[in-house]
């Protein structure tokens, strides 16, 4: 559904660049394998008397017969609606047996007499209409959950497939046929599908991941938003800017996210956070640092003024580089405090706020699970937990949003709030949300190779752009939310295979080298260059990063170039990460 | 395997009790009956149960409440040598926070058929990804795993948004044996019919049951 919309291949350019960026939802992973995805299954024919008798075989003796979802398919179908090949030859014998045999409902009591006329049956029951079906088709269940061997050695036990006292046994013939393995997306699909494979249903439903209208409305809250409410592009800057803050302060990578509840269609920023995986734990050094107030305020350091302040604040982060740099070559994967993404910090400040809002019974069953905890024995270093999960603001930014008693008090989790993410976020990540119970995610920049909302794997014109997790939309999991790419607009309007500009794609390619590539971890200690995320990008450059970001073929290269850095650049590249390999 | 023989698996049920005694106080205070230790050179330094209804916060797992106490006192490299043991699976969460961190072996008790990512529902541990994969090893005491939450949902959830009214519930303790078609090898390759996608649900059929109960 992501390119669904008008191909306005005329279109393409912004109008006046007023909106370079728009939401593109992704697909679900449903949706992704939709194609035509088939499965095999096993199907017998026997005549319409037995077909309950039989099913209820199956269901009660083979297990994980309804494992996978095949609600789509009709269980039983008559042979006329059946396409010829699962048919197959016309069989004259089974044919025979299917006639219905006068003994077999009254009991022979007496031997036919030589000279009678041979009857098949009563010839009541051919009466009861000709339309009606003298044998079935069954679906029995996928191929690959009993075998052939121990199907039919079970069908044999039961009639009609057995022989008793009363009746012949109808002959077994089990056939594997290929069905579709996920339901139709519109009648003509279904119709389609039952001419060619097995009569298959159609719903009026969108089995494979959220409805359009919600959808549709999302993306009309969000990019034209009422007077007072938040706008994407809006929320994804104040996403941008608290990645820069923890940054600059050389906290972490450049990553942020924003909390949003919207609640009778007015919206509240409920948590900003940006990333902080590189802020000292106490355990390396950084117990000074657990003063979370101090250390944002002397950051601050317009604010707190006087260049004796200015001095220790720029010591300071000399200092914070060096652990940092420390830090790298500890951590082999650089990964620092994984808990410190900003997802899981700003989920962690809506579970600060939903304490601190929450009313009496609920903050009372909060303080007693609390002491449950003293009561267990488990070690109660205050200090240490909050430095490790870091859900308490680190930068002034934060502050301002953390102190506000903005959330509706008593509710559950994050449930149905809007998370504005600069990049897609990882697995642990994904998760998070999806536990949260979040409603609604958009995220700037995918992350092919650790992002884990991105249910495609592969796009024609640009490579790889995913691991195809697609954790926002997954049936297997007990919560699903809408998710969205805010992407260059040419991509979202559905226009990306026009993107051979080979120009503008080299531009994009140095740029990325040039900023994005430089690496994570040396950014952070680059204190000269630029931040390279966020902020204010309204220069051609950024445009052109920008574009490079969404198109991920570059991002697999120059990671490839990177990783396989000569030597000589290694004084330069050192630590250095290109983003690509980074959880976010 | 995930429930293949554990080499010395009396040694890893010690540790593996340790986690029970954890998930058993969880029950005793409300929290999901989840458990673990984090154990380095044969020392549990860290144990941890859920703490989601102190912290109002649903990513609050056990093994993140002892990831905090390991770090208070330790570097987060310390990971590389150590083990965990937890009574239920490492959801798909953990999963993936274990191996950023660099863990270097899990041992469990039961799988998790809703959102475990060892294996459960998906093998985070095992996929391809930029980190190292690690060895899981599950069974450990999985009878009692499983009573545990199975004792854990015939209650009710009073906190969620439309709590379903549980009075009919009754406590099942028949516990099938395991079957497990599709489970990875650990740092093997993903363990689906078809290669390279995640797996698809392992439907763990004691799992079922406490399903199947969690529907009436």
């Amino acid at each position: 559904m992501g390119l669904s919309q008008p191909d306005t291949t005329t279109a393409a350019p912004p109008t006046g660049g007023t909106r370079k960026r728009r939401m593109l939802h992704l697909k679900t992973k449903e949706e992704c394998r939709l194609g035509n995805e088939t499965i095999q299954v096993w199907t017998v024919e026997l005549p319409s008397k037995h077909a309950e008798g039989i099913l209820k075989v199956i269901k009660e003796q083979i297990e994980g017969q309804d494992n996978i979802d095949l609600q789509h398919l009709r269980r039983f179908a008559k042979p006329k609606y059946l396409p010829q090949h699962v048919i197959g030859k016309r069989d004259l014998v089974k044919e025979m047996y299917a006639v219905p045999r006068g003994w077999e409902s009254t009991p022979p009591t007496v031997i036919q007499a030589s000279s009678a006329s041979w009857e098949w049956s009563s010839g009541s029951a051919r009466k009861r209409g000709a339309d009606r079906s003298l044998t079935l088709y069954l679906l029995v269940c996928p191929s690959n959950v009993i075998q052939l061997r121990g199907l039919h050695d079970l069908m044999l036990q039961y009639p009609p497939f057995c022989s008793s006292a009363d009746s012949w046994a109808y002959p077994l013939e089990i056939k594997e046929v290929t069905v579709p393995r996920l339901a139709p997306t519109s009648p003509e699909q279904a119709d389609q599908w039952s001419d060619e494979y097995w009569p298959t249903f159609y719903r009026k439903t969108n089995p494979f991941g959220a409805h359009p209208t919600s959808i549709g409305k999302a993306e009309a809250d969000l990019e034209d938003p009422i007077s007072d409410n938040v706008s994407v592009s809006a929320m994804m800057e104040l996403a941008e800017q608290a990645g820069t803050a923890t940054e600059k302060l050389g906290y972490g990578i450049s990553t942020g996210c924003v909390i949003v509840e919207r609640a009778d269609d007015q919206t509240e920023i409920i948590a900003v956070a940006g990333d902080a995986r590189g802020k000292s734990l106490p355990s390396e050094g950084g117990s000074d640092d657990a003063n979370i107030d101090t250390s944002f305020e002397d950051a601050g350091d317009k604010k707190t003024g006087g260049a004796f302040a200015k001095k220790t604040a720029r010591k300071k982060r000399k200092k914070k580089e060096q652990q940092i740099a420390k830090l790298a070559e500890v951590n082999a994967c650089t990964s620092g405090n994984v808990m410190c993404h900003a997802v899981m910090r700003a989920i962690g400040m809506v579970g600060r706020k939903r304490l601190r809002v929450a009313s009496q019974p609920i903050s009372t069953r909060a303080a007693k699970a609390e002491s449950g905890f003293y009561a267990a024995g488990l070690q109660r270093d205050e200090k240490a937990r909050d430095a490790f999960f870091l859900d308490l603001p680190v930068t002034p930014l934060e502050q301002q949003y953390f102190t506000r008693d903005n959330l509706k008090p008593d509710g559950y989790l994050c449930l149905k709030l809007e998370i504005f993410l600069t990049h897609e976020p990882c697995m642990m990540c994904s998760m998070a949300l999806v536990h949260s119970r979040v409603g609604r995610v958009i995220f700037k920049h995918r992350m092919p190779q650790t992002g884990g909302l991105t249910a495609e794997r592969v796009r024609n014109d640009s490579g790889p752009v995913g691991l195809g997790y697609g954790l926002c939309w997954r049936k297997e999991l007990n919560w699903q939310f809408m998710c969205w790419e805010y992407t260059a607009f040419k991509y979202a309007s559905g226009s990306a295979r026009q993107y051979t500009d080979g120009k503008t794609s080299a531009a994009g390619h140095v740029a990325r080298r040039t900023g994005a590539t430089a690496g994570v971890q040396g950014k952070a200690m680059d204190r000269n260059g630029k931040a390279y995320y966020g902020g204010e990008n309204d220069d051609e450059d950024d445009d052109a990063k920008d574009d490079a970001d969404d198109h991920p073929k570059h991002t697999t290269t120059t990671a490839t170039a990177t990783s396989s850095a000569a030597p000589g650049d290694e004084n330069a590249n050192s630590r250095m990460h290109s983003l690509a390999h980074v959880h976010v | 395997m995930v429930f293949g023989p554990i080499p010395d698996r009396e040694y890893h049920e010690g540790f593996m009790r340790k986690a029970i005694e954890m998930a058993e106080m969880a029950l005793s205070s409300d929290e999901t009956p989840v458990g673990c230790v984090f154990v380095h050179a044969g020392e549990v330094i860290g144990r941890g149960i859920n703490g989601t209804n102190a912290s109002l916060n649903g990513t609050r797992h056990a093994e993140f409440v002892a990831l905090a106490e390991i770090m208070a006192e330790h570097p987060s490299s310390i990971l590389r040598e150590t083990d965990l043991y937890v009574t239920v699976e490492p959801c798909i969460m953990c999963a993936s926070a274990l191996r950023q961190y660099g863990i270097r072996a899990v041992y469990f008790g039961c799988l998790n058929d809703r959102f475990g990512g060892c294996g459960g529902v998906m093998t985070v541990h095992s996929d391809p990804a930029v980190d190292a994969p690690y060895p899981v090893y599950g069974g450990l005491f999985r009878e009692e795993a499983i009573m545990l939450l199975r004792k854990f949902y015939v209650q009710e959830n009073a906190k969620a948004p439309d709590p379903k009214p549980k009075k009919n519930r009754e406590l099942k303790t028949e516990i099938l044996p395991i079957s497990t078609p599709n489970v990875a090898t650990p740092g093997g390759s993903t363990p689906t019919i078809e290669k390279g996608r995640p797996a698809l649900p392992i439907l763990e059929k004691a799992a079922l049951v406490a399903k199947a109960q969690l529907k009436q």
